[in-house]
């Protein structure tokens, strides 16, 4: 497990950046925080890592719930919000997403831990109360 | 004729020559969605599944049409929730296949703006191009330049939050139940807009694209900081009760503090739109505003926007064409289908389709 601070949300992309080259090309990542925790914005972060898209073209998908970026390496950033029972997520094609050649980045994921392959990473974001981040890779 | 399923609503509409609507049929989904705090994605195509053949009818009814009469059959292709989406593009396409109709496929943000090109044709004063149309929803906040043809060039949207999301989720976060946007629109007007000194946002790069999200977290750290767990368990006592509480009731749940929070909040939102909108009016030397989408419906908004010296006349849809219909799309799609611009059978949704 490691632990970083973020005094921004510059330095939240950044370290989401960093974290790009260690994540896997093929796989799950659950971003986990409360409302403002910085999910999203670390997502731009490894987005832009990994080469996929520019970080201000990574926007919140809680209204489309999937959002897919780049080719080769591609990845799908996934937000589960408004999804209120296990069983919703078969019509979303999750089972499909996690077939594929890509790095699934996954905001409000824990409640559905059935869903998961074994080898997922977790990454838990906490907002402390001098506005740094707390950023956990487990 | 015009379909529409893309997210809550599954939609048919008749419009003549892209500005008569002859019918205009909305069966909304949010009585279904009501208890989840948000649009579910399999319930939301299940029921465009079943509302789709009798709201495609009752349309065609209520225009005293046939299908056959039909000059094209207009679909919602994107952006949106592809199973949604499916339902509407594929029934379109059965429609055009059994009755030899063309089919056009069209953008559900090109689709808002044209609610108010269709209005504002309708009532003899045509929007004159270049228009700056603002779409801003639960889904989208896109800032375009509308200029002849129609061409569309994208001038700035949201890096995160869309308007629309930012309401819905302090909404969720107070228990205001969903949609959030017209409960704190109604209730801000009872708090002081002053009284909580959000910031701005400062956007680096491109300065008309829009960030919702700073301002969010400034609400939860706002309730954060206070013990509200009375009134918020009194809300979601009250709509457990009552899923559609009056004004009045959930005032007698509400403090002020929290009422001054929504007014500040809404205050907020209001500027970061009106703002980005004078200046890019200003940039494109615009000659007239769109503004369109859910949150166009919003009165803090219209009447923020109707007091601002803006360089340019302001058009709002009227709150029928504000949020998902079918009009809208039969509308963009006329100037399609003079030019030719028809899709075939192989016409696929797309989630994240682009307009410009």
């Amino acid at each position: 497990m490691e632990t970083y601070y973020t005094g921004s949300e510059e330095e939240t992309i950044a370290l989401g950046e960093r974290l790009a080259s260690r994540l896997p090309r093929k796989g799950v990542v659950l971003l986990i925080g409360d409302l403002g925790a910085g999910k999203t914005t670390l997502a731009k972060g490894i987005v832009h890592g990994l080469g996929a898209a520019e970080p201000d073209e990574v926007s919140s998908p809680t209204f489309t719930l999937v959002h897919e970026y780049g080719h080769s390496p591609k990845v799908y950033h996934v937000d589960l919000y408004r999804i209120g029972r296990a069983g919703e997520l078969e019509s979303l094609g999750l089972d499909e997403l996690l077939d594929r050649e890509a790095l699934v980045l996954v905001e409000w994921g824990e409640r559905f831990p059935q869903v998961w392959p074994e080898d997922h990473i977790e990454i838990r974001l906490r907002r402390l109360p001098d506005e740094r981040r707390e950023i956990r890779i487990e | 004729m015009g379909i529409e399923t893309s997210c809550d609503e599954t939609a048919a509409a008749v419009v003549a020559e892209g500005q008569t609507i002859l019918s205009s049929v909305v069966a909304s989904q949010l009585g279904t969605h009501f208890p989840y705090g948000g649009v579910v994605p399999e319930l939301a195509s299940r029921e465009h599944l079943r509302a789709i053949v009798p709201v495609v009818r009752l349309a065609l009814e209520r225009a005293g049409k046939r299908l056959e009469e039909m000059a094209a059959v207009a679909v919602t292709a994107g952006p949106g929730l592809v199973g949604s989406l499916l339902v509407g593009i594929t029934y379109a396409k059965a429609l055009c296949f059994a009755r030899q109709l063309p089919l056009i496929a069209v953008n559900h943000l090109e689709g808002h703006i044209h609610a108010v090109v269709l209005e504002a044709r309708r009532h003899g004063r045509p929007i004159d191009y270049p228009a700056l149309a603002l779409v801003v929803s639960g889904g989208h906040t896109h800032l375009f330049e509308y200029a002849e043809g129609p061409r569309y060039r994208m001038l700035g949207r949201t890096r995160d939050d869309a308007a629309g999301e930012a309401y819905d989720k302090v909404a969720k976060l107070l228990a205001f139940g969903y949609p959030g946007g017209p409960i704190i629109d109604r209730l801000a007007a009872y708090g002081d807009p002053t009284a909580v000194p959000f910031t701005l946002a400062r956007m680096k790069g491109n300065p008309l694209d829009f960030s919702f999200s700073g301002l969010k977290t400034a609400v939860v750290r706002w309730v954060e900081s206070r013990d509200l767990s009375a009134e918020i368990a009194a809300r979601r006592a009250l709509l457990a009760r009552n899923p559609r509480p009056s004004v009045e009731e959930w005032l007698a749940v509400t403090s002020q503090p929290t009422l001054d929070l929504l007014a500040s909040f809404q205050r907020t939102v209001i500027e970061e739109l009106l703002r980005r909108v004078a200046a890019a009016a200003e940039a494109i030397g615009a000659r007239a505003i769109i503004l369109s989408g859910g949150v166009a419906s919003n009165r803090g908004l219209r009447e923020e926007a109707a007091r601002r010296p803006l360089p340019c006349p302001v058009f709002f849809p009227s709150p029928e064409l504000a949020t998902d219909n079918a009009a809208m799309i039969a509308a963009a799609a006329w100037p399609k289908l003079q030019r030719g611009q028809t899709a075939d059978f192989s016409l696929t949704a797309e989630a994240g389709l682009k307009l410009a």
